[in-house]
């Protein structure tokens, strides 16, 4: 279902993908990311999960399903984590997967410039989200900004431009 | 307001999803975070998948740690072969160092309880090329006033005598060679003959004369009847006795030992040694560091202990006469009046 595209109105390609990559692919973040963490604090720079559901967001540039496939990301990543009730990462991910599609269908994302850019941008709009869910709802002084989020959304940008081009490989050939 | 949700059908799911998670969120906060089940299935979820990466990466990280072990094992082992080889090349030299100290100690411990005879330490640097004659050559020569016919004996016992001398170096006929002569003396009996080389590597006791009874192990002492070696040096012990011709055939083992010698010592006169001196010499020798130097250094002190303190010196015989000496303990003359004379050089060998 979330592995076959819908077009866009717009003339922007659309991509499809092989039958359950987009699933495998955000387990496999999910997975990844926890995975990760037994290794060390360097690995929370990475929020693999937040790449996926830009990823795809971008590349299928259907707001629907882009805000679905972030929802469901979100939700597991806040469930699998103890940190925060369900629901903190669900929010922002289904916010960051509506309007990651909404630029796929607006822009072209596929050069890696674009795709440091808009990773940049979508991380700290992520971290907004967070942030204000949290003053919000949990009324924790969550930072907007930091040094240290500056650094993780380079170095998250860095990397999504690398895993973009190897995501970019499951796309199946019109 | 349903034509304004069609429109804008992709923003009203949003905030769809956006308002129920904000209600999960408010229930939970509510129940304090009590969304156990939900937790539950995706940990269930997703623990499967970080099970397998794990023995994923700990298979990965296992072989390639077992690989660069392996890598730094090959190194690491050729290192230690090569500090082995280094070690056991210096504990080789070590040892070699420590023995030869301890041969020194010796040769100083039997050079200091023997102040009243003059005596010089050398090394011995080389042996002869013949293989039928045993020859060495010492470290000494007419620089340090050697001179021939001196005594050069060990503290387990005499060696030979100098027979050449050349300015930096000289050269010691041992006991065993052929063309070697020693006045000898049994240490019970006191029964005279000459020790003398013979073909193969242990000296024989000769012109002993049948009769006289001679046990394996008796103590076999210079006479000094040569003038050569003082008095009651220990030459060896009987390794057999049997009856001869007239004389028995008696083949003595050599107390020093002259297949190994690699210091010496070197009488530069032919003043007898005092037997309490020579005790405590021995003493000295036989404690637990110099006991390994040789089996039979302990010659020394029973020879010693068998001489009287105020003993005068034997009477020597010249080479040209041909009888063996009667002994200091009054031992009759085992030797007939036709006997070659105990003395040295042996008149019946070339002379060098």
């Amino acid at each position: 279902m979330l592995s076959t595209g819908a077009h866009s109105d717009s003339n922007i390609e659309v991509h499809r993908y092989y039958s359950g990559a987009v699933l495998i692919v955000a387990f496999l973040s999910l997975v990844l990311q926890a995975f990760l963490h037994k290794y060390g604090r360097w690995a929370e720079l990475l929020d693999l999960p937040l790449l996926v559901t830009i990823y795809f967001g971008v590349s299928r540039r259907n707001p629907v399903t882009g805000m679905f496939l972030g929802a469901a990301i979100g939700l597991l990543q806040d469930a699998v984590g103890h940190a925060y009730p369900i629901g903190m990462y669900g929010i922002a991910k289904t916010s960051v997967g509506y309007v990651a599609s909404s630029f796929g269908a607006r822009i072209d994302t596929e050069h890696p410039v674009s795709r440091f850019g808009l990773v940049f941008l979508l991380f700290h709009f992520h971290q907004v989200l967070l942030a204000i869910t949290q003053r919000v709802l949990l009324n924790h002084p969550a930072p907007f900004f930091t040094l240290q989020l500056l650094l993780d959304s380079l170095v998250s940008a860095a990397l999504a431009v690398i895993l973009f081009a190897l995501l970019d490989r499951l796309r199946r050939s019109s | 307001m349903p034509d304004i949700l069609s429109r804008h059908r992709p923003l009203a799911l949003l905030a769809g999803l956006i308002l129920i998670q904000v209600l999960l969120l408010a229930f939970q906060i509510k129940r304090e975070h009590d969304v156990r089940l939900v937790r539950y299935w995706a940990v269930q979820l997703l623990t499967p998948g970080e099970r397998a990466g794990t023995w994923s990466f700990s298979k990965v990280s296992g072989i390639w740690s077992s690989y660069v072990g392996l890598r730094d094992t090959r190194s690491e082992n050729q290192r230690l072969k090569t500090e082995v080889e280094q070690l056991r090349m210096r504990n080789h030299e070590l040892e070699s160092r420590a023995a030869e100290g301890q041969r020194l100690a010796v040769l100083m411990n039997f050079r200091e309880t023997h102040p009243e005879a003059p005596m010089m330490a050398a090394q011995v640097i080389g042996a002869s090329a013949d293989p039928t004659s045993h020859i060495l050559f010492i470290n000494r020569g007419e620089r340090d006033r050697i001179r021939r016919n001196l005594a050069v004996i060990t503290p387990d016992g005499v060696v030979g005598k100098i027979v050449e001398v050349f300015p930096s170096s000289a050269q010691v006929l041992l006991i065993n060679d052929k063309e070697s002569g020693v006045g000898a003396l049994f240490a019970g009996t006191r029964t005279h003959g000459v020790v003398k080389g013979s073909s193969d590597s242990n000296p024989h006791m000769e012109y002993v004369q049948n009769d006289e009874k001679v046990q394996p192990g008796q103590a076999i002492l210079t006479s000094g009847e040569d003038r050569i070696f003082p008095k009651d040096l220990s030459i060896g012990t009987v390794e057999s006795a049997a009856a001869g011709n007239t004389f028995q055939v008696i083949r003595v083992q050599p107390a020093a030992r002259l297949d190994r010698l690699e210091e010496v010592l070197v009488l530069m006169s032919q003043q007898e040694l005092a037997p309490k001196k020579t005790e405590e010499a021995s003493s000295a020798l036989s404690s637990p560091q110099n006991r390994q130097m040789g089996a039979s250094q302990s010659a020394l002190p029973s020879a010693a202990a068998q001489k009287t303190a105020n003993r005068k010196p034997a009477a020597t015989v010249d080479a040209s006469k041909a009888k063996p000496a009667a002994s200091a303990a009054g031992t009759p003359q085992t030797a007939p009046p036709d006997n070659p004379p105990a003395t040295v050089p042996n008149p019946s060998a070339p002379q060098r």
